[in-house]
């Protein structure tokens, strides 16, 4: 009995001592920490509050677990291989200021001692940021930035999901090139020669210039000619003098790349000059937004966007209708291109997380090399992701695509996106040409 | 080789150039008289338009009125802000040196753009409909001009007008300009100056608000857009001579060519069918010209063309 006593005592004793030397949250699970930097004030808030409630619900599918849910982040609460560690957003407002973005990474790793970053959405943040991840050697995972540049700068800490910008302009050239074949559902063969006058207007930014460049060297791949290429200010007061130099080009095909108060501008002074292209073609960004929709109404029926996620796609995918009835619910919305990519990132990470078991930088650097998702785990309409090791495109996931989508009128006589491109996947015949303003 | 119809590229590139010229003198109006009379450089400028652009624009919502009865409205807003402005603010500035007075409208203009930030969030709203919104015709030649900006020009002549008459044939514009010339000298002869600088403040913040209540008809709004209309006002006042009601008319005219370039630039391109000059980038350097022009003046003629303040 006393040798029991004593076993007894002495058990509780190392416990108590135990207690002492080890810290308390050792034996608690641990809380990841993911710094999200995005554009929550200025010109860019509506789009930072759908990349922000797409984060944000990705994380609670992981940390609570969805088991009707078909992907595997919502079977586990938490990450299992980290004994159940909930995932913690530290959000960051980078305004849309590249060196304040820089700033606030650096206070993200340096203050918070975060484990990984997600974000910037713009291409120009995305830069410094990963520039600063790089520096310090913290995992960072892109969703949004389409800037092709961004992965061709040999960085070893950067991922991103986001098929980019040469992609999607390729699209675009592959749909104009559909329509001379009559691959378009609902447009026979149009001749080359009623499409060939191309003019494009890119905001003058990082991301605006690059899409300049992608369509002047896809034009001349594609043999087509285009008329005139124009850089203007973003955020500008003022399009007449851009416009009427477009028109002055007389294109047949007008293509932009704006966000969103430059693309309702643009839009609305091609109405006020009656421009009369016979398409018009935005690279997402504004021409996606909900305010594009509801500031200028019926008269975009017939405008293309290139996208990455329409409502469409929920009657293709099931799980991306389940996703988007969790994210109606919180917002009041359906996703779009910017939620589902913010959605997908966080996705992506908790994937990362699961492989590497760890959260040592280079535990999660080679689990980031080798994670593949399939596709069908995914709200995007992509194949799958799995990032490039190799070559000139370091991290960027090979298996995405794009998607252009057409303003159309619905039953319902709201205007909604319709698919027209990739051709086996078009929801609705194409309007073509535009019917004018 | 380009073979287009250019006729229509000048003569819309000249009308473009006029109209939006006039619209951005009737902005810079209120920056000249206020600096006029008192010699203070008002930063918050655009901030009052930005003020008269939601008035313009929340009031044609609420009440469901056309947006062009709001001007009364907006200039009615303005003019009150701008004597309040001047009481609760600016009246206490003057005692300080003229860093006090630069730093002080700074600081108001952070403070209106901060409010509309808190009051109306970041989204640029727009107004759908109205007798102007989205109106444009054609005067011929393949010219389009919009409904929104020819009437802003024509009210903008209206003001300048009525500023200038204001000025030189009434009582009130003879203190005006006795207090602008010599506050002190006034006083002795009796002039109120206090409430000449309140009615500066007051006939400021009216045009602007007013100028700002008549673009929304045609500009979305967003809490940021003064800032790029106070820069081409300043650019206005300083090109037209700081306080000169008709050098800002003029200014405002020279500064709408400027912004044209592109188009003229254009013109020639397609008459001389120079191909090599499709490649260069007018456009992007559009605003490049007008502050170009800022700098020369103020280096060749600091008081401005038509300035008579040394």
């Amino acid at each position: 009995m006393k040798s029991m006593l004593r076993s007894g005592m002495v058990i509780l004793s190392v416990l108590a001592i135990i207690g002492f030397i080890v810290p308390s949250g050792a034996l608690a699970v641990k809380e990841i920490k993911i710094g999200v930097i995005y554009p929550l004030t200025g010109g860019a808030a509506a789009a930072g509050r759908e990349l922000r409630a797409g984060v944000e619900l990705a994380a609670k599918i992981a940390n609570s677990g969805m088991a009707d849910l078909p992907m595997t982040m919502a079977q586990n609460k938490g990450i299992k291989n980290l004994g159940g560690a909930k995932i913690k957003l530290i959000f960051k407002d980078h305004e849309g200021n590249p060196t304040l973005g820089a700033d606030l990474a650096k206070k993200l790793i340096l203050d918070d001692k975060v484990d990984g970053i997600l974000g910037c959405y713009f291409s120009s943040v995305t830069k410094t940021v990963s520039a600063v991840c790089e520096q310090y050697g913290i995992p960072m995972i892109n969703g949004s930035s389409t800037s092709p540049a961004l992965t061709k700068r040999g960085f070893k800490w950067f991922w991103r999901t986001t098929p980019h910008d040469k992609w999607f302009t390729k699209d675009l050239f592959e749909l104009l090139v559909g329509l001379t074949k009559g691959k378009v559902q609902g447009v026979k063969a149009v001749p080359k020669k009623d499409i060939i006058n191309l003019a494009s207007a890119c905001e003058k930014t990082e991301w605006g210039s690059h899409v300049s460049g992608l369509i002047k060297e896809f034009a001349k791949e594609y043999d087509f000619k285009l008329k005139k290429s124009l850089l203007y200010a973003a955020k500008s007061a003022d399009l007449s003098s851009e416009v009427r130099s477009l028109k002055a080009s007389r294109a047949d095909v007008m293509l932009f790349a704006s966000y969103t108060s430059d693309a309702i501008l643009m839009v609305k002074t091609l109405k006020a000059q009656k421009a009369h292209p016979k398409i018009i073609w935005g690279q997402d960004a504004g021409f996606e937004k909900p305010e594009f929709r509801s500031t200028l109404g019926d008269s975009i029926s017939g405008i293309l966007t290139r996208t990455v996620f329409l409502p469409k796609v929920m009657d293709l995918k099931k799980l991306a209708g389940q996703v988007n009835k969790l994210y109606k619910e919180k917002t009041g919305n359906d996703l779009g291109g910017a939620s589902a990519r913010a959605f997908t990132g966080l996705q992506t990470w908790v994937a990362v997380l699961e492989k590497a078991g760890s959260t040592k930088p280079a535990k999660i650097q080679a689990a980031a090399n080798a994670l593949y998702i399939p596709g069908k785990e995914l709200v995007v309409p992509w194949q799958g992701i799995k990032f490039s090791t190799s070559g000139d495109e370091l991290g960027q996931n090979v298996l995405g695509s794009g998607l252009i989508g057409q303003y159309q009128k619905g039953k319902d006589g709201k205007i909604g996106l319709e698919i027209v491109y990739p051709f086996d996947v078009s929801s609705a015949d194409m309007i073509f040409p535009f019917a004018g303003f | 080789m380009l073979n287009v119809s250019i006729m229509d590229i000048l003569v819309g590139s000249l009308f473009a150039g006029l109209l939006i010229g006039m619209v951005l003198a009737l902005v810079a109006l209120g920056l000249t008289i206020i600096f006029g009379v008192m010699d203070i450089v008002n930063f918050a400028h655009g901030e009052f338009l930005m003020i008269g652009m939601y008035t313009g624009l929340l009031t044609a919502q609420g009440l469901g009125i056309d947006p062009l009865f709001t001007l009364p409205v907006a200039g009615v807003v303005g003019f009150l802000l701008g004597v309040i402005c001047y009481f609760g603010f600016i009246k206490f500035l003057l005692r300080g040196p003229m860093v006090a007075q630069l730093l002080g409208t700074f600081g108001l203009m952070l403070f209106l753009r901060n409010l509309a930030l808190l009051i109306f969030g970041s989204e640029d709203r727009a107004l759908h409909h109205g007798i102007l919104v989205g109106k444009s015709f054609e005067i011929g030649m393949g010219v389009i001009v919009s409904a929104t900006k020819l009437t802003c020009a024509g009210l903008s002549v209206v003001a300048f007008l009525a500023v200038w008459l204001l000025m030189n044939r009434t009582k009130i514009g003879k203190a005006l300009t006795a207090t602008s010339l010599d506050a002190q000298g006034a006083r002795y002869m009796g002039v109120p100056t206090q409430k000449m600088n309140a009615l500066a403040w007051g006939i400021g913040g009216a045009s602007v608000t007013i100028a700002g209540a008549l673009i929304v008809n045609f500009w979305s709004v967003n809490p940021f857009i003064g800032l790029l209309f106070t820069m081409i006002a300043f650019a206005i006042v300083a090109l037209g001579g700081f306080g000169s009601v008709p050098g800002a008319f003029f200014a405002g005219l020279v500064v709408g060519m400027i912004t044209e370039l592109p188009g003229f630039w254009d013109f020639f391109t397609y008459t001389f069918e120079a191909d090599w000059m499709v490649d260069i980038p007018m456009t992007s350097f559009k605003y490049m010209w007008v502050y170009l022009a800022y700098f020369v003046i103020m280096v060749v003629r600091p008081r401005g063309l038509f300035g008579w303040k040394q």
